[in-house]
């Protein structure tokens, strides 16, 4: 088992996460329009690149990640999530990203371990 | 010796409960005329025990809540907010010892182009997840259900 930074307090801080996701879909899909050929690509890097990220912290949690792309065309769309866990110790963040023709939503959970 | 006893035995307990739900969604699919084309949801837990439980939670929840309804933009954050709600009661009174986390995407029927897309860093023996698709005339709905455990 991976040894993980000790002296760390065991809480899930969701502002940083915020930002290293925001620059991973910046990575990703900045400056594109929606491409349907390419979306599976882009929602598979984001995904990575995220949880790549959030294990190099080395914090004591396990992490699931989700990302959603809609072409914006005018059609509603509503996300929405519930978790049954210890809010002490877990956490999530919700990270909402647009450009011209396509909505991004990444949804960060991490649970303690 | 003993720990092989009760794991066949919680085996045969669980194992049971998929035939328990079969006359339970009979007995709805009078009130709920669409249950039966929508799938049923199977969970998989830690795979030493092979607890396998057949859960309807979902399609239930789904047809109860917006079966008949029209895409309507006032009504839609009641919608998942009720659709949440039961999935994670009917989940806890499993008394499984999991966290859970449950995610439902309401989309309205229009052309749109929709992709999602999940990954997860956890323990692959003993933690899971589930999709749920469901849609009617004027939307779709996608569930997502990720048990971790304790």
């Amino acid at each position: 088992m991976e040894e993980y930074n000790s002296g760390d307090e065991v809480v899930f801080n969701a502002d940083d996460v915020n930002i290293s996701v925001k620059e991973c879909i910046e990575g990703v899909i900045g400056g594109t329009d929606y491409n349907q050929s390419k979306v599976n690509q882009w929602t598979a890097g984001i995904v990575e690149h995220s949880l790549t990220h959030l294990v190099k912290q080395g914090r004591p949690f396990k992490y699931i990640v989700n990302c959603t792309i809609m072409q914006k065309s005018g059609a509603g769309l509503h996300t929405a999530n519930s978790c049954y866990w210890d809010t002490a110790t877990d956490g999530s963040c919700t990270v909402r990203w647009e450009n011209r023709t396509m909505y991004c939503v990444v949804g960060v959970f991490a649970v303690a371990l | 010796k003993n720990t092989w006893f009760l794991y066949v035995y919680i085996f045969i307990a669980t194992a049971s409960l998929p035939l328990l739900c079969l006359p339970t969604c009979w007995l709805l699919r009078a009130q709920y005329p669409l249950l039966g084309t929508i799938r049923n949801v199977v969970l998989e837990f830690i795979p030493d025990n092979r607890i396998v439980t057949t859960l309807p939670t979902t399609c239930f929840a789904l047809e109860a809540v917006i079966g008949e309804h029209d895409y309507q933009h006032n009504r839609v954050n009641q919608w998942t907010n009720l659709v949440l709600e039961q999935c994670l009661s009917q989940l806890t009174k499993l008394w499984k010892p999991f966290k859970y986390i449950v995610t439902c995407i309401i989309l309205q029927k229009n052309g749109a182009g929709l992709q999602t897309a999940s990954s997860c860093f956890w323990d692959n023996t003993s933690d899971g997840s589930c999709v749920e698709r469901w849609e009617n005339k004027s939307m779709y709905c996608i569930v997502t259900v990720f048990g971790v455990a304790i």
